[in-house]
């Protein structure tokens, strides 16, 4: 690539800004570099080229941190969890759901509402609470460790995202926040059955 | 003490002002027996956070599983206070006043406040690190966050305002000195001064959130108050707690733009284009506090997505500006001198033996790579569901933080020993082997923190899930590859960085005092300016642009690949 070159006459001295002094008086209209407003291009192009695809994603996209947020006292919340429970069929791998909303309560050291049976491929409308303190939502598939997915959970807040699991199988549930001395044995399990 | 009492004596005029052999800057006695004051206090918690990466290291290596579950949250909160808010908030004390007055060539003003800001720092620090030593059932350790409602000593908020407040007063000097050089003038300052200004706003938001966070918890936990919202003190708290890390950020990239142009030989390419990123960071990098909110309840996902990308990534644009500014700067500055041809050779050429070269260098570099791609990567929203408590985002803020803040105050501090101690090294070897050595196996370190966060989901601040999780048959005993490394790494990191502090304490204690006029080998080949050459923006900055084509690539690669994984997902959200 070919630049034009400043001929410098012998003995010429150029101004250099350096950073440690106050630079010339004219510093805002010394000329940038052709290949540094090239990069400025580049940088500013890729920058806003990630915004629009991250903004786009929320429309398009089938994984987004996107539900709906309830103020809800923390007891409140845990007798909502205790409703569901009674209503849901008990089974061997944990409980059946009546219809397409699953409630979780985050408590210490216990995910409440867990194990659940669902089916792949229905959507579920998933209530996510704390009694106590704050916990991590942690969520993945037992034979892949690299599929999975963290929600932070509030006591005082009901947040309810939809989920449709498509592969059947065990998808174990940790927490993630720290809440506590027993926080590390914090497990729970959904088992997705064949819909 | 007259060992002390000797650190802080120079040979200075009577009007207490030297020249100082490296930089040619008039320093007076005052800024630098303050900037003195605040690098070994910061050396002291860099020591005292490193000897907790150990115990921490070594539990999470469940291998070795040093402590059990109830002392580890203990040691992973004096790890993270001493390292990530007291080593660095004490050497930024330090950076502001090498920054604004001793740049500027003043004597520090108000100095009884600086004393008395460092005094009510080390109260303050010295009461976190106690409260959070002493802490008792019911209380648990804070770890970074102190997430109400988990019960946390009210004596932990109180020092930790305490601290904050020490800072404040400690950079009022600073703010006094820029007041007093620009009221009467519309004088440009210098880069570095300029930088290390943009620094100390951003601080000074930073630190008023916090004080807000903590004096919300600490009013609920002393029963002023009845009930405290989690929701309200997680946005209260990371002001400060990103905020810090920018604070990190921009005294990083300040001493980048310093170190560079001393030891380096770098100019400034074009001032219009880095100071627009300065006023970028002002204006857009405190959004960024967002990143720690994408997978909470209640945030509307329009607010999620205008902050987390500091509205359409404007401190993004800023920190690749400087990306391409700061090499560019050396490489100008170098071919100007003839100093290395071809595409790299103003590269290949430049002093690498010099400790404070190859730390400032790979900090830019590592940082880069490691920190700065992962950081942006990670903040979209959807790929944040992915990171989020996992691992990996540890990993992500041991690239920014332990490879790119430590490494580029490594530097510093090495070259305060020089130009401000006036000692020579114990030992060169040993002082060269730093950057290298700590480089190196924090960067392995790092990767497989990431690998363990991203490719196996491991979450953070737990004592034991990889082999066991106690009470259930699930484990991510997948990962256990992945700790042999870590653990290895980990362990080598830590050793280079008790070389850091041994070559440190034993150049002050036992290094020869360098003559007046000796610039102890830190000065580049010709010295700190060169007159003549070609003007700088018909300099061919090939190596640059070409270094950072291979950046842009790479931070491609990493979004595309944390898309795919995502994607593979089952679906989530409405």
């Amino acid at each position: 690539m070919g630049l034009a070159r400043h001929p410098v006459a012998a003995g010429e001295v150029i101004p250099v800004s350096n950073p440690l002094e106050d630079p010339e008086d004219d510093w805002w209209n010394s000329p940038v570099n052709r290949r540094e407003s090239i990069w400025l291009g580049l940088a500013g192009a890729w920058s806003l080229g990630i915004f629009t695809w991250m903004a786009g994603f929320t429309q398009f996209g089938d994984q987004n941190p996107i539900g709906t947020t309830y103020d809800v006292d923390p007891d409140q919340y845990q007798e909502r969890v205790g409703e569901y429970k009674e209503s849901a069929e008990e089974t061997e791998d944990g409980l059946v759901p009546p219809d397409d909303d699953v409630y979780v309560g985050a408590m210490r050291f216990n995910w409440d509402g867990l194990p659940v049976v669902l089916e792949a491929g229905r959507e579920y409308d998933i209530h996510l609470g704390a009694y106590d303190v704050q916990h991590g939502f942690s969520v993945r598939p037992e034979e892949n460790l690299n599929k999975q997915i963290n929600l932070q959970v509030f006591p005082g807040s009901e947040w309810v995202i939809p989920m449709t699991f498509d592969e059947p199988g065990t998808y174990h549930v940790v927490c993630n926040e720290f809440c506590g001395q027993g926080h590390r044995t914090m497990h729970g399990r959904f088992t997705v059955v064949e819909g | 003490m007259s060992a002390i009492a000797s650190l802080f004596r120079n040979d200075y005029g009577a009007d207490g002002f030297r020249a100082c052999s490296v930089t040619g800057l008039d320093v007076h006695r005052s800024v630098e027996n303050y900037v003195k004051l605040f690098g070994l206090t910061a050396v002291i918690a860099l020591a005292v956070g490193g000897s907790f990466a150990f115990s921490v290291a070594m539990t999470r290596w469940e291998f070795v599983g040093l402590l059990d579950a109830s002392s580890y949250y203990t040691h992973l909160s004096m790890h993270a206070w001493n390292l990530l808010i007291f080593w660095m908030v004490f050497m930024e004390i330090a950076v502001l006043y090498v920054g604004g007055p001793m740049v500027l060539g003043r004597k520090l003003p108000l100095r009884p406040l600086a004393t008395l800001g460092w005094v009510t720092m080390v109260v303050g620090a010295i009461g976190v690190n106690a409260s959070i030593w002493l802490s008792e059932a019911p209380n648990e350790a804070p770890l970074l966050t102190a997430y109400v409602p988990l019960p946390v000593s009210p004596w932990f908020y109180g020092t930790a305002i305490l601290f904050l407040l020490g800072a404040t007063i400690a950079a009022l000097p600073f703010f006094a000195t820029i007041w007093t050089e620009t009221r009467d003038s519309s004088r440009t300052l210098p880069l570095v001064a300029f930088g290390a200004f943009i620094t100390g706003i951003i601080a000074v938001e930073a630190i008023l959130g916090g004080i807000a966070a903590f004096a919300y918890a600490l009013a609920w936990r002393v029963d002023l108050i009845a009930t405290v919202d989690p929701a309200i003190y997680r946005q209260l708290y990371w002001i400060v707690g990103h905020g810090t890390q920018q604070i990190n950020l921009l005294a990083m990239i300040t001493v980048w733009y310093f170190l560079t142009h001393v030891v380096g030989g770098a100019v400034v390419i074009s001032e219009k284009v880095s100071r627009t990123a300065f006023i970028l960071y002002l204006f857009f990098i405190n959004l960024g506090a967002a990143h720690h909110l994408l997978v909470d309840p209640g945030m509307s996902a329009g607010w999620r997505i205008w902050n987390t990308s500091y509205a359409f990534y404007g401190a993004a644009f800023a920190s690749m500006i400087h990306a391409f500014a700061i090499p560019a700067g050396i490489e100008a500055g170098r071919r100007r001198r003839g100093q290395g041809g071809g595409l790299f050779g103003w590269l290949t050429s430049a002093p690498w033996r010099n400790p404070v070269f190859a730390s400032t260098i790979f900090s830019i570099i590592l940082f880069g790579f490691l920190g700065g791609i992962t950081g942006v990567v990670m903040g979209q929203i959807q790929v944040n569901m992915t990171w989020h408590n996992t691992l990996a985002t540890v990993g992500h803020f041991h690239a920014t933080v332990a490879l790119g803040t430590t490494l580029a105050f490594f530097g510093l501090v090495l070259f305060v020993i020089k130009t401000m101690f006036r000692r020579d090294f114990v030992s060169d070897t040993l002082a060269s082997a730093i950057p290298y050595a700590y480089g190196a196996a924090m960067s392995v370190a790092t990767l497989m923190l990431m690998y363990a966060g991203i490719l196996y989901g491991v979450p953070r601040r737990t004592a034991e899930v990889v082999r066991n999780i106690p009470g259930s048959e699930f484990s991510f005993s997948a990962a256990i590859p992945i700790f042999m490394i870590f653990g290895l790494f980990a362990l080598l990191a830590i050793l280079s960085g008790v070389l850091f502090v041994g070559v440190s304490v034993g150049s002050l204690l036992f290094g020869d005092r360098l003559a007046a006029g000796d610039d102890g080998g830190m000065l580049p080949e010709g010295g700190l300016h060169a007159d003549g050459g070609e003007a700088i923006h018909a300099v061919e900055l090939r190596g640059t642009f070409t270094l950072c084509l291979i950046f842009l690539g790479v931070f491609a690669a990493v979004y595309v690949l944390n898309w795919y994984l995502l994607t593979q997902l089952w679906a989530i959200g409405a």
